[in-house]
């Protein structure tokens, strides 16, 4: 054997995968081409359907063009509203911002009432079992076809199909009885009872095209995540595996056009580089940014120059808590549960830990809304009141070990929180740490979520840090009634109280927004009274939008990037 | 190797099922808001539609016969077929790794020679404790502080931060496109390969070493010999098995290093695909991604073998069957 061939050989190994990599580059960049050539024929038939169907509606104020680069952390697993479960489906083409699809009725962004989207108008019968809808006459999905009570009736039925994955969305609708067609546009709901969730749940439903998504086969309609069609203001034109979801505009809509070409959803889940991003340009709107980043960029004229900083609450931000549970000994006392709020100062940690955003919190409903009461003040910092309550129930040191405890049992006990994010980890340990200058040993638990969630179901858990995301219109059932006890139910605090389950019963059927109030105010106090959480904090919304974007109003409900739009000067993309 | 990659799949089968938590409960977690007895069902049915409900050597069965086939099944939390979802993303983990391991090789092995060539002086000690200050510095931080000073205005704005491509890559020509490609790939190709060095080029170096000092080296010398030819086609191709050894180990290593690069820089490749089945529990992801994995580091194995014998003739496969 020549003493060279080997290294020859080598280098012949070398050359070939180097080879096979340019290849798969080029065929990459061919598959690039073909896409290029279906969107340059989808964007000629589209324009002739355009011109065909002139657009209606007033343009309002900006230049036309340029697109959005949204940044968001994580991608969705899916795009089908049906099947689909994150937040970021309902961000990207889901009923948040009805980009994609429609619903019949839609939040005000404003006033937080509901009105007609695709509905014309809408009719609630006397006794509240019956809704009707009537679609509007001139509403067609981004193929051209109209849309009629058939599409809603097919939507409500696949939510209803127990083969298809909905069951999480299927147990909204079963307040309903059946849902009649009347004729081509109108539709009926009938609820069992009434219920005041029910308007909402059957008008804020993502309107399927039946054309479309019909299938014989259930499965055929579960593993459709992608392509999905509708008749909001955007369609879909392109997802590039967990890189970005690109939205165009839909040039047929038969409403107020958006200004903005395309949305391109960018996802990317290092905090670090997506505020890079921002910065570099690469990013124009960065809605959830951390309150580190915030505080440090809000501050900076150079930053500021660039992009605005926005501050602002809408109904949907959580609220975080530690839920007792009251299983355990150590919380059946309301007393106790009064003095282990007490003995936290909240506000201390919001301003050290959380950089003072955020808002002290007194109850589970949005506290800027109108079903939170709002003359409940939440319990003060006040130590020595909280110390004199544990006493009163009994919780002394008796052995002098430093330890409180009552009948032989100290009161040691383990908070258990999810595990990953340093800021959680800090507050848990400071929280730790003011329970042990009143006499109480709390030891922390990080758990990967679904342990965590595991143990928080089969409440074997002393205590909870958790959060609970917000609504528009709340109903408290599912998470304080006693029913909920048992079983994967949501209340797993054990919370059980007599005068709050007649109210959750009675507030069900109660259609009168004004009634429905009070009666939440009622058990808002309740809840203040028992204190089966320690009510914690809520967040504000911050984020960065880059100052190229124009006409960005803070609404009650938030950012609305639908109206915005960029000047032609400062337009960057075509 | 069959049954070693049985052995692999039964581990991982068995580690992945046994860990608290299920796909579904996970799916709708307390802000799904079911009601009690709802949810019972949910995750029942759930389960029987994935075929979770049977006894787990059952199917271990069902999932080792259906793989035989080359049918991962579903992904729980994609509602596609895994083998959909390793299609998208392998490719760009290969490149990646391809590219970096490359790089590897053609820096520390000449790196390796030279530092044996000069033994002992400036050279060798000063490269020794660069690659080991390399060798020791952690991944994660590495990328964050390049993301941190190198992608972005407030320091130097080079290269781009996360991603593959910019947002308009798309309407780009070949090669501008190409160009945008490869500039996004520089600090995840880095980031993979600075801490590859250490070890090869202290293989290579150690190699060389030993076959400077050997007779047929100085034979090779005393013949009239060029310096060139004598590291290069005596001592080099002596010290090149262990290399190979090598060769073998940090191909699989690597792929496992790009679960943090990939998060870090938010690549869409198999490493983060891995990462996210792991945390939602998507059994079947998480079954494919380590089969396939398995399989590459055996690939690796096998490839160290031929390469033995393309080294060194006196290895051949012939009259081994």
């Amino acid at each position: 054997m020549n003493s060279g061939s080997g290294l020859f050989k080598f280098l012949i190994f070398v050359l070939l995968v180097i080879v096979v990599v340019i290849q798969g580059l080029s065929i990459m960049q061919s598959d690039r081409l073909c896409e290029r050539l279906d969107g340059l024929i989808k964007t000629v038939s589209e324009s002739q359907i355009a011109m065909a169907n002139p657009s209606r509606g007033d343009d309002g104020p900006g230049d036309e063009g340029d697109w959005l680069i949204w940044h968001i952390p994580a991608e969705p697993a899916s795009l089908n509203p049906i099947t689909g479960r994150d937040v970021y489906e309902r961000w990207i083409t889901g009923y948040y911002h009805n980009h994609v699809y429609e619903t019949l009725l839609e939040y005000n962004w404003d006033t937080l009432e509901l009105e007609p989207l695709l509905a014309e108008s809408y009719e609630v019968s006397e006794d509240g079992k019956e809704i009707t809808f009537v679609i509007r006459d001139n509403v067609h999905f981004s193929d051209g076809v109209k849309v009629t009570a058939d599409d809603v009736l097919f939507t409500y039925e696949t939510i209803m199909n127990p083969s298809i994955d909905s069951a999480h969305l299927a147990n909204y609708f079963q307040e309903f009885k059946e849902v009649v067609k009347i004729d081509e546009r109108t539709i009926k709901f009938i609820c069992h009872k009434p219920y005041f969730l029910a308007l909402e749940t059957a008008g804020i439903m993502s309107v399927l095209p039946k054309h479309v998504y019909d299938f014989n086969d259930p499965m055929q309609f579960n593993d459709r995540y992608t392509n999905p069609v509708g008749s909001g203001p955007f369609v879909f034109e392109k997802w590039d595996t967990a890189q970005k979801i690109v939205l165009a505009r839909n040039e047929n809509y038969w409403g107020k056009k958006p200004k903005l070409k395309k949305i391109v959803f960018k996802i990317i889940k290092n905090d670090l580089a997506a505020l890079q991003a921002f910065l570099a340009g690469e990013i124009d709107f960065y809605k959830r940014t951390a309150s580190e980043q915030f505080v440090k960029y809000s501050k900076d004229p150079e930053f500021l120059e660039k992009a605005s900083c926005l501050e602002y609450w809408d109904p949907r931000v959580a609220y975080g808590y530690i839920g007792w549970n009251q299983k355990k000994v150590y919380f059946k006392d309301r007393r106790v549960r009064q003095a282990m709020t007490m003995l936290v100062n909240k506000q201390e940690l919001i301003d050290t830990i959380y950089d003072g955003k955020g808002e002290l919190t007194s109850g589970h409903c949005y506290k800027f809304g109108k079903f939170s009461d709002k003359t409940i003040e939440p319990w003060p910092y006040d130590p020595e009141k909280g110390k004199e309550l544990l006493d009163e129930a009994g919780w002394v040191d008796t052995d002098g070990d430093g330890i409180r405890d009552k009948d032989g049992v100290p009161f040691r006990f383990k908070l258990m929180a999810v595990s990953g994010s340093p800021v959680t980890e800090r507050t848990a340990r400071a929280i730790k740490d003011y329970y042990s200058r009143a006499g109480i040993e709390m030891e922390l638990d990080f758990l990967e979520w679904s342990i965590f969630e595991q143990k928080l179901y089969d409440k074997k858990h002393d205590a909870a840090f958790l959060a609970w995301g917000g609504v528009i219109t709340p109903d408290a059932f599912q998470v304080w009634h006693s029913s909920q006890i048992e079983g994967r139910g949501s209340n797993h605090v054990s919370f059980a109280n007599a005068e709050a389950d007649k109210i959750l019963e009675d507030a069900r059927p109660t259609l009168d927004e004004k009634k429905r109030i009070k009666m939440y105010h009622r058990f808002h106090r309740i809840l203040h009274e028992e204190q089966p959480y320690l009510f914690f904090r809520v967040r504000p919304r911050l984020s960065f939008i880059d100052k190229r974007c124009e006409n960005v109003k803070v609404h009650k409900l938030g950012l609305d990037p639908k109206e915005w739009y960029v000047p032609k000067e400062k337009q960057k993309y075509k | 190797m069959i049954p070693t990659l049985i052995g692999i799949t039964l581990m991982i089968f068995a580690i992945s099922r046994l860990a608290p938590g299920d796909p579904f409960s996970l799916q709708s977690g307390p802000g799904g808001q079911l009601d009690a007895k709802t949810f019972g069902n949910y995750v029942e049915q759930q389960k029987k539609l994935h075929g979770l409900d049977k006894p787990l050597p059952v199917q271990y069965v069902l999932w080792l016969k259906n793989t035989a086939m080359l049918d991962f099944g579903d992904s729980i939390k994609h509602h596609r077929p895994v083998f959909e979802l390793i299609k998208e993303r392998l490719p760009i983990t290969l490149m990646l790794n391809v590219i970096a391991f490359v790089l590897i090789y053609t820096i520390s092995i000449p790196l390796g020679v030279l530092a044996a060539v000069r033994h002992k002086k400036f050279v060798d000690t000063s490269m020794s404790v660069i690659v080991f200050v390399l060798w020791s510095i952690p991944v994660m931080l590495a990328g964050q502080l390049f993301i941190g000073y190198f992608c972005g205005p407030t320091f130097k704005n080079w290269f781009p931060p996360a991603g593959l491509s910019s947002n308009d890559a798309d309407t780009m020509a070949f090669l501008p496109w190409l160009g945008n490609r490869l500039w996004h790939l520089v600090l995840p190709v880095i980031c993979l390969t600075y801490r590859g060095f250490a070890y090869l080029a202290k293989q290579v170096r150690a190699g060389m070493l030993d076959n400077l000092r050997a007779d047929y080296v100085r034979t090779a010398r005393a013949k009239g010999l060029s310096n060139l030819v004598v590291i290069g086609r005596h001592a080099f191709r002596n010290s090149i098995i262990p290399v190979i050894t090598i060769m073998a180990t940090l191909l699989p290593a690597m792929i496992g290093g790009s679960i943090i690069i990939e998060s870090i820089f938010s690549i869409p490749g198999m490493g983060r695909l891995a990462f996210e089945a792991v945390t939602t529990r998507d059994y079947n992801v998480i079954m494919a991604v380590a089969t396939i994995g398995g399989v590459l580091n055996l690939m690796g194995l096998l490839l160290a073998d031929i390469a033995y014998a393309i080294a060194d003739p006196r290895v051949s496969f012939e009259g081994k069957l």
